[in-house]
């Protein structure tokens, strides 16, 4: 009898499962009812009776938002149809447990740890697979499904050591949460345990593949987001094991990130293996600056000791990935250090003195010479506060010469209007698009973030990427149109076969890298670019908003240096030769001892040992920015800020404060005192950089071209080669990277090979 | 709860020497461990190339697939490839990966995963003998003795001349002709171990004895002979009514 | 011992309060002298039982310093206070409710006041 009851509704369910149009969208049922087997008609016909009257409200619901009505735990919530169990249940605020299921990979639905009770359904489903349908319950706490989660959860831990006390992972390990959450409180587990023999996959990441839980997780992120397939899965059953089969280093700018996306201890760091634990350690909120992309990280610390760098989610930017730089090169903040007022002494040699010492003989030598005869270099990693500080203290002393190290071509329009030097589609922005053009760049490398983005679009939206400039492995396919300038100026005579393509796209955008307008014809390079986007917007009939016009720089401090308007280059300096100069962070080598007169003094400011300071007569110790307040502005303009999270050591100072102290004892104070007021003042030169978190658009493409086309230069023949062209020259790009002993060892296992770094493991 | 622990442990032992026993043919034929070590004959630089013949076969086989989708033809043409050169070197795998431009992991995770693709050197015949529980039934040790003994190697062994290699497989579908090994890819079916000695020595010789069972029967009739359909097949119109 | 507050003292001379524990200045001066001899009295036994890194004769000296840092008031009842918190002071001293540091603190101010002009601050070190 009971069963007979029961028929219709469990039918009922099936029907609905079969169809979901019949019920969502179509009123008049007949039509469907002709597409249904003919022994279900009857039944259909019955059950739809039974349940007609709810039904008739919903359907008027459902025509209107075209939403889906789903009931989790009794609570209703709609969702786009199509959205998966897991995804309604997190739209409700029930976290349901996984492991495999990661929101910005595919779907794997292997763990089973995400199983859920649906009403009426025969057996627990896998939430994270199972898109939803129309009027389900879904039970995220029954007994069923507390035994499906129990079930699994043993099941997983049955080959998991119980080694939680020696693993790197312990308290921020999701099965050791989910287990005290959702596992059962006994082992009924008496059997052995297997065993996976260990993989050497590089200096960064360490392995310990004994606590896999085989969630194929990293398999996916290195095939996915990363683009490097060399992880997978071998053997199969019992003896499943995640590796690379034949020894091999995974090889990829983004390979930490594999680490954030275990969900157990088997993929850990190495540079962090036994030095903290999570519950130790103290998070401070903060900016990277080993690229122009200013990813958002987080700065983890225990005893004024950075330990270890994570990402930090910002969908602009990063969403939750980070660089194997940004991740890794913390050591280098601890090795090389300036952490004395150094002078050089009778001997030529630099010995360490007192602030007072140091900063009365940069004053004395400011105020001893001409205004003219003072210039100024910012290197890659200065902050706006130290940069408009400097400039203040310059302009005060009547000298202009304020240069970056890096350069870009001041012809034309220059830096005069600021969209000519962002990257003005935005790191997001690409996601829209549908047709990218590189010119002269190797994004990989020189803002692994924008291209872990043009991957993204390339694998998901279908975006079509070509480039210019020499041939380099992107992780994605492109066409590549050639490395001559004579490409560029095809493309913007309009002569060019891609031409065409260029012209069909519907929402195109071009990329300068910086590099390439760093040569000597880079103003022709830049109107040529700045043509073929016009071009390229014109043909395009995008709307007034859409920009085309890109440059992706490859320091932190360029964008915040041009808006304060600092000269890009040193051409000025190298022309007009100063008698005293002054190098902020300057490292890169552009200027040395031998462009400049025989007793003119340099006075450095930096926080690393490193290029500037060997050729410096006096050195004053500055903070990293793990160690300063400061505001960094990345390629596409976003004002950003790092936080203090330890203290600079020995007796180095904030950068601003220097440039402070300096402008007192030279008679010429600047007028602030704290970091706000110095942010106030920034706010009068540029009110952008003060903004946190925000773009401020520019959109002067149209007058640059016009004017740059007013430049009288030609392109030099030499093909466009970006400096970083394989991954061994990306590890080593600044004064803190190039002081870290984990890239040291990166550039070491490329070369060599990963057994040349490999280390006696301890367990 | 104390006894019941002590029956569990028991249990537990028991079980554990079933599972010490137990090595299934993943384990025992295709090569132990699911990582590769370079070795004098099997690393990246062992010669492995397509011969033009099978280069042809490659193509239609990657014809049969929709444009874009190469990868399917992956199992196909390992198969092929593991046809010319006896095993798979890592070398072999690599080369599939480049012909069918996919990643080099994406075969590994192939090979890996099926017992049929051996990643370490056969002799050129490949016995396997099947010792699951309708053919133990049917004394299928005495057909593993028999082997071992003509052959003079244990389970897992390869001769000296790389002619023969003996490994134990769980069930090959054959039961109902058991005892049965599987010679490279033909079946030897009701075997006896005389004729298993035959078998060897026919292969020795050079010869490649029939396929199929021993012992006269037709594939898999009954063994005790046909018990219905005995006589020849009625003609058309049989047990039809005359009048029609 | 304590700071003297002698602010209001001149404007109190001119009119007439009500005294506080001394009808007038002699019988203040009277109080601050026996003070003055019991503390004299009491230097050579707390130098031994705190076991001071000094001489009695140095914190003799320090007591007259004390003293003298006072000299200057003259209103009865602003020098009744002080006689009153010197008392205080000298019990916790013999009772050895003090400690060593306690003591030592007279020779020596352990905290300077903090910088409040950017280079001082500068010099100093981290953080203003």
């Amino acid at each position: 009898m009971s069963t007979k009851v029961k028929q219709p509704s469990l039918f009922h369910w099936w029907l609905k499962l079969r169809s979901p149009l019949f019920w969502s969208r179509r009123p008049n049922s007949e039509r469907v009812m002709l597409r249904l087997p003919t022994v279900g008609r009857a039944l259909a016909g019955a059950a739809k009776s039974s349940l007609a009257p709810s039904n008739t409200v919903r359907t008027s619901v459902q025509a209107a938002s075209n939403m889906v009505e789903v009931f989790v735990d009794g609570k209703p919530v709609e969702v786009e149809p199509g959205t998966t169990v897991l995804q309604a249940c997190e739209k409700v605020g029930v976290q349901i447990p996984r492991f495999c299921y990661h929101e910005r990979l595919s779907v794997a639905g292997n763990c089973r740890m995400c199983l859920v009770e649906i009403e009426k359904a025969p057996k627990p489903v896998a939430a994270c697979a199972m898109p939803v349908m129309k009027g389900w319950n879904i039970l995220t706490n029954s007994e069923k499904t507390r035994k499906a989660r129990e079930g699994v959860m043993e099941f997983l831990l049955a080959n998991h050591p119980l080694d939680c006390p020696i693993c790197d992972q312990g308290g921020e390990c999701d099965l050791q949460d989910q287990s005290m959450q959702f596992g059962s409180d006994r082992s009924r587990f008496t059997e052995r345990k297997r065993a996976v023999e260990d993989k050497n996959i590089g200096p960064l990441i360490k392995t310990i593949m004994t606590r896999c839980i085989q969630c194929t997780r990293c398999v996916r992120f290195a095939s996915e987001i990363a683009g490097v397939e060399d992880l997978g899965t071998t053997g199969r059953g019992n003896n499943l094991q995640i590796g690379t089969y034949v020894e091999k280093m995974f090889m990829s700018e983004l390979s930490g990130n594999v680490i954030d996306v275990c969900p157990v201890g088997a993929l850990t760091s190495k540079p962090y293996a036994f030095t903290a634990r999570p519950w130790e350690t103290r998070k401070t909120e903060s900016i990277d600056v080993m690229d122009a992309v200013g990813s958002n990280i987080i700065v983890s610390t225990r005893g004024g000791e950075v330990m270890r760098v994570m990402p930090r989610l910002n969908e602009d930017v990063n969403e939750e990935w980070i660089s194997d730089k940004t991740r890794f090169s913390y050591d280098g903040l601890k090795r090389q250090r300036l952490t004395q007022p150094m002078v050089k002494d009778g001997s030529g040699q630099l010995t360490a003195t007192t602030w007072e010492d140091a900063l009365t003989r940069v004053a004395g030598a400011l105020q001893s010479v001409q205004g003219s005869e003072v210039a100024a270099i910012a290197g890659g990693l200065a902050d706006a506060e130290a940069l408009v500080s400097l400039k203040d203290l310059l302009n005060r002393l009547d000298s202009e010469n304020l240069c970056t190290e890096e350069v870009f071509p001041m012809e034309g329009a220059g830096t005069d209007l600021r969209s000519n030097y962002l990257l003005n589609s935005r790191i997001a922005g690409i996601e829209d698009c549908d047709l990218l053009l590189l010119i002269g760049t190797n994004p990989r490398y020189e803002a692994p973030m924008f291209n872990a983005r043009v991957r993204k679009s390339w694998l998901h939206n279908e975006l079509q990427v070509a480039m210019v400039g020499q041939s380099v492995d992107l992780s994605y396919t492109y066409d590549h149109l050639g490395e001559e300038t004579s490409v560029l100026k095809e493309l913007a005579d309009g002569t060019h076969p891609f031409c065409q393509v260029l012209s069909a796209a519907k929402r195109p955008v071009v990329v300068v890298g910086s590099s390439a307008l760093q040569r000597e014809d880079g103003a022709a390079i830049l109107g040529a670019v700045s043509t073929i986007a016009q071009n390229a917007r014109t043909s395009s009939g995008v709307e007034e908003g859409w920009k085309v016009l890109n440059v992706l720089h490859r320091v932190a401090s360029q964008v915040a240096a041009l808006d304060l308007g600092y000269k890009a280059g040193v051409d000025a300096i190298r022309k007009n030769p100063p008698k005293v100069l002054f190098l902020l962070g300057a490292d890169a080598g552009c200027i040395t001892r031998a462009d400049l007169p025989k007793d003119s003094l340099i006075i450095y400011q930096g926080h690393h040992g490193d290029v500037g300071a060997t050729m410096a007569d006096i050195i004053l110790p500055g903070a990293a920015y793990t160690e300063k307040n400061a505001t960094y502005v990345n390629t596409e303009g976003r004002s950003q800020h790092t936080r203090v999270a330890v203290t600079a050591p020995g007796m180095a100072r904030e950068d601003w404060k220097i440039i402070r102290a300096v402008s007192d004892l030279a008679g010429v104070a600047l007028p602030y005192d704290t970091v706000d007021e110095v942010r106030a003042r920034l706010e009068e030169v540029s009110p952008n950089l003060v903004r946190y978190d925000d773009i401020q658009e520019a959109n002067y493409f149209k007058q640059a071209n016009e004017l740059a086309q007013a430049v009288n230069q030609d392109l030099i023949a030499s093909p466009l080669v970006p400096p970083q062209l394989t991954v061994k020259d990306f590890y080593m790009t600044d004064s803190i990277s190039r002081a870290s002993q984990t890239m040291a060892k990166c550039v070491k296992a490329v070369t060599e090979g990963a057994a040349a770094v490999d280390e006696p493991s301890i367990c | 709860m104390f006894l019941c622990a002590a029956v569990r442990s028991a249990v537990s032992h028991t079980a554990r020497q079933v599972r010490g026993l137990h090595r299934s043919a993943a384990r025992a034929g295709a090569g132990g461990i699911f990582v590769h070590r370079d070795t004098p004959d099997n690393n990246p630089d062992t010669p492995f190339d397509f011969t033009e013949e099978n280069k042809k076969r490659i193509e239609s086989i990657i014809s049969m697939y929709p444009e874009g989708h190469k990868q399917a033809a992956t199992i196909p043409v390992l198969d092929l490839a593991q046809r010319q050169h006896g095993w798979l070197p890592i070398s072999a795998m690599n080369k599939v990966a480049e012909v069918l431009e996919v990643p080099p992991m994406r075969v590994y995770e192939v090979v890996t995963f099926y017992t049929m693709f051996l990643r370490q050197p056969v002799g050129k015949y490949f016995i396997q003998i099947c010792t699951t529980t309708p053919c133990m039934l049917c004394n299928s040790d005495s057909i593993l003795e028999a082997l071992q003994n003509k052959l003079g190697i244990k389970v897992g062994e390869t001769t000296p001349d790389k002619m023969f290699t003996l490994i134990e497989v769980e069930c090959l579908g054959a039961c109902v002709n058991a005892p049965m090994v599987q010679i490279n890819d033909d079946y030897y079916e009701d075997l006896t171990p005389k004729d298993m000695d035959d078998i060897i020595d026919d292969l020795k010789a050079g010869r490649v004895p029939p396929p199929g069972p021993r012992g006269g029967r037709f594939s898999c009739e009954p063994a005790g002979g046909l018990t219905s359909l005995t006589e020849p097949p009625k003609g058309p119109g049989f047990g039809v009514r005359a009048d029609l | 011992m304590a700071s003297g507050a002698a602010t209001r003292a001149a404007a109190g001379a001119a009119k007439v309060v009500k005294p506080f524990l001394s009808r007038d200045l002699d019988e203040a001066k009277r109080r601050v002298r026996e003070l003055y001899r019991a503390w004299y009295r009491e230097v050579p036994s707390s130098v031994a039982i705190f076991q001071l890194d000094i001489t009695t004769r140095q914190g003799r000296d320090k007591v007259r310093e004390m003293f003298d840092k006072n000299k200057h008031v003259t209103d009865p009842r602003v020098i009744d206070m002080l006689v009153i918190k010197g008392k205080m002071e000298l019990e916790e001293t013999i009772n050895i409710w003090k400690q060593k540091t306690h003591i030592m603190r007279y020779f020596q101010e352990t905290e300077e006041p903090r910088p409040t002009d950017f280079l001082s601050k500068f010099y100093r070190g981290h953080d203003s």
